[in-house]
This record gives C-alpha cells, structure tokens and sequence, in this order.
C-alpha cells in the first residue's frame, strides 16, 4: 500500500470520528435534566454556585457554539474539569490508560499464544480428543461471564493458594518511578527484578481472566478459518511441491486462516480497552474501566463524556488496523 | 515393455461418506513409460484426479489408498515413509492442478511459492541462486518482463498466464514426471494449445513423462503417444492413441468416440451415451458399464478384469479376446 493511499484511508475517518463526536455531545446535551442538578446530586449547592458551574462548564451558551467548543476542547484533549477531582478530565484519564492498556496488552498476549496454537491442532486433528476437549473449553470461555471466572481465580490462587495477589496493580513498597506509566517497563528501566516479577504477579490473574475470554472467541475463529483453508487446493499443491507438513500447515494455510483471526482480535482488543470496568473492578485494577465505573456512581458528567468518546475512537482506530494487517496478509485486498 | 518409469498396480482407492464408502479408484493398473505422454480420459468423476492423487499420497484421512505396487525408479512408491514421499514430490513426480486460480496460493508472491519449492528438495541453494532458478522458469514458460513478475500475486495474472507459472513451479525441480491435471479445462481454446505446446517443449527440453488428464479425446489424439480410458474408477480401455481412435474396442471408448465432434470418423451422427454415470456409492456388478451398454451380455455381469487385446492394448470388456 502507497503511504498515499495510507493517508487517504486516514482521512476517511475524519466523517466517522465526526458523527461519533456529534452522537456523544447530543446524548449530553439532549439528555433531561439539568446536568448541573445531577452532577452535584444531593449535595446543597446554592443557586448561586450552580450558575456559576453552569458558566464554567458552558451551558448557558446556544447549543451550535457549545457543539464547536466541545469538538475544539476534545481535539486539544480538553475535556474541561472534573468536578469531583478538581483536575482537568484529561489529566485523569492519562494517568488511568495505561493500566487498562497493559492489562489489555498481556491479555491479548495470552490470548494469541492460547488461541492460535489450539485453533490450529484442532483444525488439523479434527475430531480428536483434544479437539472436542478444546471445544467444550471454548463453549464454555465464551459462555462464562467473565468477572465470575475472575472470582474464580481470586478464590483459588490467592485466597485458597496464597500464590498470587488479590488485587492491585503492584505491592507496597515496590513501587518504582513512573516513566512510561506501563508498571512492567518501568520496573524494568528502573532495573528492578522484584518489582517487575511483583507486577507480573499482580496482573496475571485479571490478564488470564480477560486472555482466556477472548481466547475462547479467537480459537474458535481460528479453528474454522483453517479447517476451511485446509480443505483448499492450494494446501493440496502446496503439498505436492513436496513441502514439509509444517510450512504447509503453518505457512500456506495459516497465513489465510489468520485473516478472520486478525479482525475478531482486533474488534475484541477494543472491547477490552473499553469493556473490561467488570474485571477491574474485581480486581481492583486502577485502570480507566475502574475510572468510568466510578464518574457513573458520582455523576462524573465530562469525566463520562470524555471517557465515551475515548472508547469510540479507539474502536474506531483499531478498525483500521485491523483493516491494514488484512491487507498485508490478504494481497487481493486493497485498501 | 517392462522399462515403465511409473507403474501402478491393484490400486484402490475409497472415502467413507455420508451416503455409502465411495469406491473412487477401483483396480487401476496403468504404465506411463520415460518419455512419453500418456493421456488419461473420462468423464468427470471416473476418478482420473484420485488415481494420481493416491500416487502421491496425497489423499486424506478418512481416504484410504490400497494398491499392490506403485513402481517408480525400483522403488514402491506405496511403501515409503511420509519424508521419503516428500522427497518424491515436486522433485521427480510434480502435478499442475485442474485449476491454477485455486492451486496457487493467493497470499503469496509467485516468488515465494517457486522458490520454496526449490529450498524444499535443495536446502543448500542460496535465496539468490533460487531467485535466479525462479526467474528462469518464468522465462522458460514465456512469462514476458520474468523478473519483475515474479513479485507479483497469482491473481495479478490472467488465466493463461496463471497456468503458465503452475508448470513453472512443477517444473522448477526438473521433474522425471509431470501429472498434468486438466491443464486447460479453464482457459479459452486459443490459450489451451498455448499451454499444452508449453507442455510439449518442455516435455522435450527436461526429456520427461507427461499424463495427461483431460475430458477430450481430441486433445489426446493430438499429443499423447499412449491413451487411457477410465471409467467409473477403472481403466476400461488402453493402448496406443491412434489404434484406440481408429478401432476402439470397449464400447464406451466408442461412445466417448462418436459423442466427440472432431474425432467421430464413423460417419454416424454425433450420439450422447444413454443413460447415466453410475453412482459411486452403488457401482454395478460386473462390468461398470454394462447397464448403458448396447452390447451387454450375461456374462457382463461377472466380474471382469483388463485383458490384452494385441500386445500393447488392452480393454476391460467380454468382447476384447473376441476381436479380429
Ligand atoms: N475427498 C473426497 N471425499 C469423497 N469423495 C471424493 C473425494 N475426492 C473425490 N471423491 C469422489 O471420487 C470420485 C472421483 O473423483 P475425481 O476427482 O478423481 O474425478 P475426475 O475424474 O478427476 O473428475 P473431473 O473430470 O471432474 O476432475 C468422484 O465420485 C468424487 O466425488
Ligand atoms: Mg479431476
């Protein structure tokens, strides 16, 4: 693909990310109720102090101009003011993604190395007992809600066992200073093997919990696309060049079979980033799940908005990765 | 007569299925002789694909190949294991698929799918001294501008040119063999002696054994020295090409012969054959064809074997031995 075409696709998102803008400003705006009222809830603020607020937060001005406002502030990452932190929304949720994305990235990891290999033994040995035992598995990863087999876990391995950590993202006093704020790259820059084996012990239950989830999905993806591709002449030919099972298997047809497997990751990794405020909470994970779950309790107004629009843009983008890898594994796609 | 570079004997081939075992290849002997091109023809589903496919090993489970022998260069071909198979093909036996579009892989370059052809049988060759090999092949098939087509994908090729780069990359390891399977059912006719005269040089040129497979008698006519009637997973009928045209004696490669436009020298008017191709799972006693046969007798009805008509023919029929 021609770094023109690459951009040319990147400007087609500018219209998605628009709309999307448009969809969450209007769910704010045109929800009922005085925003303000129900931001501060019960609490007893003064007419007086909630014009004020009202002011800060422009809703006294039309809504066209309170369209453009938002849509300026969010493209410079303004998001306004928590009001119950009393620090800028952005600030908040920066300080809050990077524990969902590394708890998102081991996960997806864990998934890839569980998912693939299984789905390939099993295409390849179909109806084997290990096919029908990865089967019963995956019907039931998909099937298991995942914060249950995460009380699961919690119940055997820190409760019953004392192997691992209840919760958290690291123990006390191993903390180490943040420079990319990835816990597991910054206990390694900063040189500390017992911080780092901590972290990784604290993020392997919620990471095995939300992996194994999606590895249920993504083996069952891989299982069919390669049974599929498998059956195809050109397995067949490829064979009859004399190749070795490996290349045909691992080559010929697993580079065709990972074209579905490629996509359902890539949608499910944005459903991790967004969806996964049941399994932080469980295990207490300090992650932008754990964050929305509780700016909804308190009424977080921007804190919500921005974190909605955050979500939706990541989906957006991770699309559109996916979209790029298939079309460097699937050279009759272009882009 | 014994000099054959490929020999099959007894051999069987069957896939349980829903509906009943289907007997795909039912005692197929056959020679393909150094040099030559022995066509093989019969109508789809007479199980001309499945015989070579089990000469390869290449069926699959829950396929099950059975055969006496498989004589290739002194050794037997059924009796080897997995990596001495692997060693066999695309090195000394390669095939061209029915369908190159299908064949070649979509999501590799041609280079790729040349080039590990020949990593496969040759560890030792440097990228670049397989690159150049690859290179040669395209030109030896006449694919213009070689060089530059070589990074591109199959289905940036047009038909024609797609078969083109299948017999390079069965060709790539100078093969004894080349199964060629339905190598222009899928092309227009001008483009199909285009890639069968390439078939033919490069028969020449490597001074290997071609099989033919095709559904037209008249192709056969045309190129092979040898021909081979199948039908319904037997060979019913064999021998030299221009013997079998003119006096066939198995009334189905009579049939086959007067259904054929360009070939029904008897001046009787273009005839179908009546009847239907028997289901696979639910074969006829006896001779396969004895139910569409005009000349079916009792004794077609016992089970009947291939027998010599003249010493380099033979026919699977009654009338055979009784031929003038
Ligand atoms: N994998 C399989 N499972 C079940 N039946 C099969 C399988 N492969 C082939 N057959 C059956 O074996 C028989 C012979 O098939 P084959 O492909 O050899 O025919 P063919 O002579 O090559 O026909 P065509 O001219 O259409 O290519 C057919 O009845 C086919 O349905
Ligand atoms: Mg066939």
């Amino acid at each position: 693909m021609t770094p023109l075409r690459l951009l040319e696709r990147l400007l087609q998102l500018v219209p998605v990310l628009l709309g999307i803008s448009v969809i969450v400003f209007a769910m704010m705006a045109l929800t009922p109720g005085d925003p303000v009222q129900i931001m501060l809830g019960d609490s007893l603020a003064n007419e007086a102090q909630k014009e004020s607020l009202r002011r800060d937060m422009g809703l006294d001005l039309p809504v066209m101009e309170r369209f453009v406002r938002f849509l300026g502030n969010a493209v410079t990452g303004n998001f306004g003011l928590s009001f119950f932190h009393r620090r800028p929304v952005g600030e908040i949720i920066l300080e809050r993604l990077p524990a969902t994305i590394e708890l998102t990235l081991v996960s997806l990891v864990i998934a890839i190395l569980v998912a693939i290999p299984l789905g390939v033994i099993a295409a390849v040995r179909r109806d084997s007992l290990l096919d029908r035992l990865a089967t019963v598995g995956s019907m039931l990863g998909v099937s298991m809600p995942g914060f249950w087999f995460g009380i699961l876990l919690i119940l055997l391995f820190a409760v019953q066992l004392h192997w691992l950590p209840v919760s958290g993202r690291i123990g006390f006093g191993q903390e180490v200073p943040a420079v990319t704020r990835f816990v597991l790259v910054d206990a390694l820059i900063a040189g500390r093997l017992d911080s780092f084996l901590d972290a990784l012990r604290h993020i392997l239950l919620p990471a095995v919990t939300l992996g194994l989830g999606m590895a249920a999905l993504l083996m069952r993806v891989t299982r069919t696309a390669m049974v599929e591709a498998l059956a195809q002449d050109y397995v067949v030919f490829a064979e009859a060049k004399g190749l070795s099972r490996a290349r045909v298997i691992g080559r010929h047809a697993l580079k065709n079979a990972l074209i579905p497997t490629v996509t359902v990751a890539a949608i499910e990794t944005g459903s991790l980033l967004g969806g996964n405020m049941i399994v932080e909470t469980v295990f207490g994970w300090p992650g932008l799940g754990r964050l929305v779950v509780e700016a909804i309790f308190t009424r977080n107004y921007p804190l919500v908005q921005a974190a909605v629009l955050l979500y939706a843009v990541t989906y957006v983008l991770l699309n559109f990765v996916a979209d790029l890898l298939y079309s460097v594994l699937n050279p009759k796609v272009r882009l | 007569m014994n000099a054959s570079l490929l020999s099959i004997r007894g051999l069987r081939t069957s896939f349980p299925t829903r509906r009943g075992l289907v007997q795909a290849v039912d005692g197929v002997d056959l020679d393909v002789r150094p040099g030559e091109c022995l066509g093989v023809v019969g109508e789809s589903g007479s199980g001309k694909s499945v015989t070579f496919l089990s000469v390869l090993g290449l069926v699959r489970p829950p396929g099950r190949v059975e055969a006496d022998a498989i004589g290739f260069l002194g050794r037997d071909l059924s009796r080897l294991s997995p990596s001495e198979m692997r060693a066999v093909r695309g090195r000394e036996i390669a095939v061209t698929m029915q369908d190159a579009l299908t064949a070649l892989n979509p999501s590799f370059t041609v280079e790729t799918q040349i080039v590990e052809t020949i990593e496969a049988h040759d560890p030792s060759v440097g990228r670049k001294a397989a690159r150049t090999r690859a290179i040669e092949m395209l030109r030896l098939v006449g694919i213009p501008d070689a060089e530059r087509r070589l990074s591109a994908y199959p289905h940036q090729f047009s038909g024609g040119m797609r078969q083109r780069v299948m017999v390079a990359i069965a060709l790539a390891c100078r093969p004894k063999l080349l199964i060629a399977d339905e190598p222009t059912t899928a092309l227009d006719v001008t483009i199909q002696s285009q890639v069968l005269d390439l078939i033919d040089d490069m028969r020449a040129t490597l001074g290997m054994s071609v099989v033919l497979i095709t559904h037209d008698l008249g192709i056969v006519a045309e190129r092979c020295e040898r021909v081979a009637v199948m039908y319904a997973g037997q060979v019913v009928e064999t021998g030299p090409t221009r013997q079998v045209v003119e006096t066939p004696v198995h009334p189905y490669t009579r049939g086959l012969l007067r259904s054929m436009p360009r070939l029904s020298h008897l001046d009787a008017p273009l005839l179908p054959i009546d009847g239907q191709v028997p289901d696979p799972t639910r074969l006829p006693e006896g001779c396969r064809f004895q139910p569409r046969c005009p000349q079916a007798i009792e004794e077609c009805l016992q089970p009947i074997r291939l027998r010599p008509v003249s010493p380099a023919r033979a026919a699977r029929c009654v009338l055979a031995g009784a031929e003038p």
